[in-house]
């Protein structure tokens, strides 16, 4: 625990305090954590449409379920924690683009799309149990992921690096599995990544991205039908509000991308965990922001890089190099002196579990105070 | 010049949008809307110019003229939508009147007619070192004593704001926790000195921290032209920080 009585070291970076520390508290860490929380506000805060339909509106629609609460909303549609009863399991009920109620294109798509992902079944991908069409609402049924999103975590700023160190192989055990069976997610994003209460990923809504798009027939080889692919996406994007973690391709052209978009992708939540920061315009290499091993500066830019073809160009590619620098001693240039000795990155999974069972405390305190 | 106090009655009209906005209608809410603004900012500049080498009668003399440069509205006819930031718009323009103008005023002409502003120019003195070498430059010593002017004067607000609330206690002991990541807060420890359980320490604590980042954010808007560039704003003085 930090000792919050000295006067003299921030008990947050462990450096000295300027003379004209504002109240005698780091300036540096003063802005920073209200940049890391504030990058949240303002992403969550993006626009949405109107409120999600109630738990009962829902409820009458799917009588095989009891429709437990709803989860939220993201870009991709409205989410319902639930029981299924002929089995007594809980599920999570996506209910996609609900404004596509009526447009029959969508419906041939959703069934193809739908199709492939649920042959998805990896432990590190959240698995479709069941998709279907009721009363015009299109919806998925997946397991539910007891615990909490990377979001949740870094709402509170960045993680320590061996928290990172682990949590980056799996997601890219589940990037190559995908990309294995011809699928991009699209929408790497700290929402979609998922932390079980054994601090395990779980990555959600693989290709949900294209399927609601409508990019789909393009990358499968097939024509697109005369359906204004492009436009959609914008639209899509638009209400994910994720530009952040989109490729450099796949903001200018949403129906070239391949997997490599999904490498960038993870390289910009990689970063974002390792210094509670989004990649500027100018990319600065993470361990000028934060004291951590350089070597992984390297590997995080390389994901970075804007030409897909100086990226990894495999999943796996990056999880080797990861798991190589994890397995390693650290190597440290450290920008600024620290009273503690930083721990070289470890795999941890202590360390997540703790963060994920501390951040659905919070959350639940949180929500009793708000009830 | 009362509207240098800055009192919170005065925010809505005192962001740099109002400033620009009605600068190029010839308001004279532009010049409240400055005086205001200039009144938490001025002294980044003061120590600006005295890290140029001006003494301190003449450092005192550039700001109280600078300020009256600008209020007479020939300064901030040119402000538009281009001049974004409040901070590289002061500075800049400060330059231009240490280097062009000031010369040719004279010193008897100055606050002619102007109130003098009622700084305390001392506290402004406070921990300057012109004397030890550092190899940061004047401007790059603004941006970041400006940071610190923006935090501080966040804090104030927070610390008046808890006090009128009748906490002041609790906002002594729980600053700490602004400048820490939750996985470092000392939840118990704290609870313990405020003689409240666990679980009311962490929301008043949640509760301290979202309150502040909301004033912070707000007190950077007060200083752009685009709430959209709060972040990007908020990044650039982060770097100033840490450079």
């Amino acid at each position: 625990m930090p000792d919050l009585s000295s006067s003299q070291i921030c008990p947050g970076c462990g450096a000295p305090l300027p003379e004209d520390s504002p109240q005698a508290l780091c300036p540096a860490c003063l802005l920073r954590q209200a940049i890391t929380s504030g990058t949240i506000i303002a992403e969550g805060a993006t626009a949405t449409a109107g409120p999600p339909p109630a738990v009962e509106e829902i409820a009458g629609k799917f009588p095989q379920f009891e429709i437990l609460e709803c989860l939220g909303r993201g870009g991709m549609g409205v989410v319902y924690k639930a029981r299924q009863k002929s089995l007594n399991r809980q599920v999570a009920i996506k209910i996609l683009a609900p404004e596509r109620e009526h447009d029959v294109r969508f419906a041939g798509r959703f069934a193809r799309e739908a199709e492939l992902l649920a042959k998805l079944s990896h432990p590190h991908i959240v698995t479709i149990h069941d998709f279907g069409e009721t009363a015009g609402l299109y919806y998925l049924v997946m397991e539910f992921v007891d615990g909490v999103s990377l979001r949740d975590l870094l709402r509170e700023g960045k993680l320590e690096p061996q928290q990172a160190l682990a949590i980056v192989p799996e997601i890219c055990d589940a990037l190559q599995f995908a990309h294995d069976h011809g699928i991009v997610h699209r929408d790497i994003k700290p929402e979609n990544i998922l932390l079980n209460r054994f601090g395990r990923v779980k990555v959600a809504d693989f290709g949900l991205a294209k399927l609601i798009a409508g990019a789909s027939e393009i990358e499968s080889g097939q024509s697109a039908p005369t359906a204004p692919a492009a436009e959609d996406l914008t639209e899509a994007g638009r209400t994910m509000g994720t530009p952040n973690y989109m490729a450099p391709e796949q903001t200018k052209n949403p129906n070239q991308v391949d997997s490599r978009a999904d490498i960038y992708s993870l390289g910009v939540v990689f970063y974002q965990m390792l210094t509670g920061e989004l990649p500027g315009k100018r990319i600065e290499a993470p361990s000028r922001k934060v004291q951590i091993d350089v070597r992984l500066d390297e590997v995080v830019l390389r994901a970075l890089e804007r030409e897909p073809e100086r990226r990894y160009q495999q999943a796996s590619i990056f999880k080797t190099q990861v798991e190589t620098i994890a397995s390693s001693p650290p190597r440290e240039e450290p920008p600024y002196s620290k009273t503690e000795g930083v721990q070289g990155p470890r795999f941890s999974r202590l360390a997540i579990v703790g963060a994920v069972w501390g951040g659905i405390c919070v959350g639940t305190l949180l929500l009793m105070f708000a009830a | 010049m009362s509207a240098c106090n800055s009192p919170s009655t005065l925010f809505a009209t005192t962001r740099w949008t109002v400033v620009c906005d009605a600068a190029r209608g010839g308001d004279s809410r532009a010049v409240e809307a400055l005086g205001a603004l200039f009144g938490t900012y001025w002294q980044p500049l003061y120590r600006y110019a005295r890290r140029r080498g001006k003494s301190r009668e003449d450092a005192e003399d550039l700001v109280q003229g600078f300020l009256a440069h600008l209020i007479k509205a020939q300064a901030l006819r040119g402000t538009g939508r281009g001049k974004g930031l409040f901070r590289a718009f002061l500075l800049a323009s400060f330059n231009h009147w240490m280097i062009n103008e000031w010369k040719y005023a004279s010193r008897e002409k100055r606050g002619g007619g102007v109130t003098l502003l009622s700084f305390d120019w001392e506290s402004a003195e406070t921990s300057l070192k012109l004397e030890s070498a550092d190899e940061r430059s004047p401007d790059k010593l603004f941006d970041r004593e400006w940071a610190l002017t923006l935090l501080r004067k966040t804090l104030d607000d927070l610390e008046a704001a808890c006090r009128a609330e009748g906490n002041t206690s609790q906002f002594e002991n729980l600053k700490p926790c602004l400048t820490l990541d939750s996985s470092q807060i000392p939840y118990a420890e704290l609870a313990a000195r405020l003689d409240m359980t666990e679980g009311a320490a962490r929301v008043a604590i949640h509760r301290l921290r979202k309150r502040y980042r909301h004033l912070l954010k707000e007190e950077v808007a007060r200083t752009l032209s685009s709430p959209a560039a709060v972040e990007s704003e908020m990044q650039s003085l982060f770097a100033a920080l840490s450079g």
